[in-house]
């Protein structure tokens, strides 16, 4: 049973995903930018500027989401020393930062024709904005660190720790009074977002989880052969 | 309606900078990781053929991701 995990399954199965992924990848994004850019309403209020939702917030959940698993493997990494958690977080660390930028970078852009600033220091761009420091020791930790127990124990204690502000950035735009709207799409309760935005975002958020996959699975590719390498004479 | 659709009624400019923003760093990520992926590739494949013809067809025998690698490399040339 166990066998079907065996690092050349992985790869074989990599490589055919990456081959899916691929032939279907233009044609959902092409769908996708139709929908946000041209078939979509503009809003009531926000006019046309709410079209950068459709890559804002798609961005900012893959950026939590990445930290989340992040989370989540480094606990079960620490507990139970399963080394290929480690290959896991070190490929999806990049894409979680990358995304997590995004979301800064699209929110600042959403910022200024909606709230009239670029930036302000409140709970939700704040609690983002250490996510994204979060990630980059995250990733330094791997950079300058040479021993693997070593970087698994500081990686895995950086991780626990920005844990802690994911629940601060889902719940802070209902904890403090802040620039931010709050959330219009819950998973319990209903949607105050009309059916014709969901279904651009949906679309879109689609095409950024497929863009996570592929890169995810040229990393992890990469670190499989990376392992192969060193073990080549060895094999 | 070509008009409206570039300037997004005033608000073209953060539109278009934000999907650009997006859509340049993602290129570049994909790019960036798809050239790291082919150079470990190539790494690993020169290393596979400095070895002895011996010790090549044990690794070979052993390692079912170097026999893909080098499929793979074959399918390419």
């Amino acid at each position: 049973m166990l066998k079907i995990f065996s690092s050349s399954n992985i790869y074989f199965f990599i490589q055919k995903l990456i081959k899916f992924i691929n032939s279907i990848f233009f044609l959902i994004l092409l769908i996708g930018l139709t929908f946000a850019l041209v078939l979509s309403p503009p809003d009531y209020l926000q006019g046309d500027a709410v079209r950068i939702m459709y890559v804002h917030v798609p961005s900012a959940w893959i950026g939590l989401a990445c930290f989340s698993v992040i989370t989540f493997l480094s606990i079960f990494n620490y507990i139970f020393k399963i080394k290929n958690f480690y290959f896991i977080n070190k490929s999806i660390a990049p894409i979680g930062l990358l995304f997590t930028c995004l979301a800064i970078v699209t929110g600042s852009l959403w910022g200024q024709p909606t709230w009239g600033t670029w930036w302000a220091w409140d709970a939700r761009l704040t609690s983002m904005l250490a996510l994204m420091l979060f990630y980059i020791f995250y990733i330094l930790s791997f950079k300058f660190l040479n021993k693997e127990e070593l970087i698994i124990k500081v990686s895995s204690i950086i991780a626990i720790i920005g844990s802690i502000n994911l629940p601060i950035i889902k719940y802070s735009v209902e904890w403090w009074t802040t620039l931010h709207q709050p959330a219009s799409i819950k998973i319990t309760g209903s949607n105050s977002i009309h059916s014709e935005m969901m279904l651009p975002l949906m679309v879109m958020l689609l095409v950024f989880l497929l863009y996570a996959a592929l890169i995810f699975l040229m990393k992890y590719k990469t670190e499989i052969i990376r392992i192969k390498k060193k073990n080549i004479k060895r094999s | 309606m070509i008009s409206n659709f570039i300037t997004m009624n005033g608000y073209g400019l953060y539109v278009w900078l934000s999907f650009s923003v997006v859509f340049i760093s993602c290129a570049v990520v994909y790019v960036k990781t798809k050239k790291t992926l082919k150079k470990y590739e190539q790494d690993f494949l020169t290393e596979l053929q400095a070895l002895t013809l011996e010790e090549k067809n044990k690794a070979l025998e052993n390692s079912k991701v170097a026999q893909q690698i080098l499929a793979a490399s074959s399918e390419a040339n």
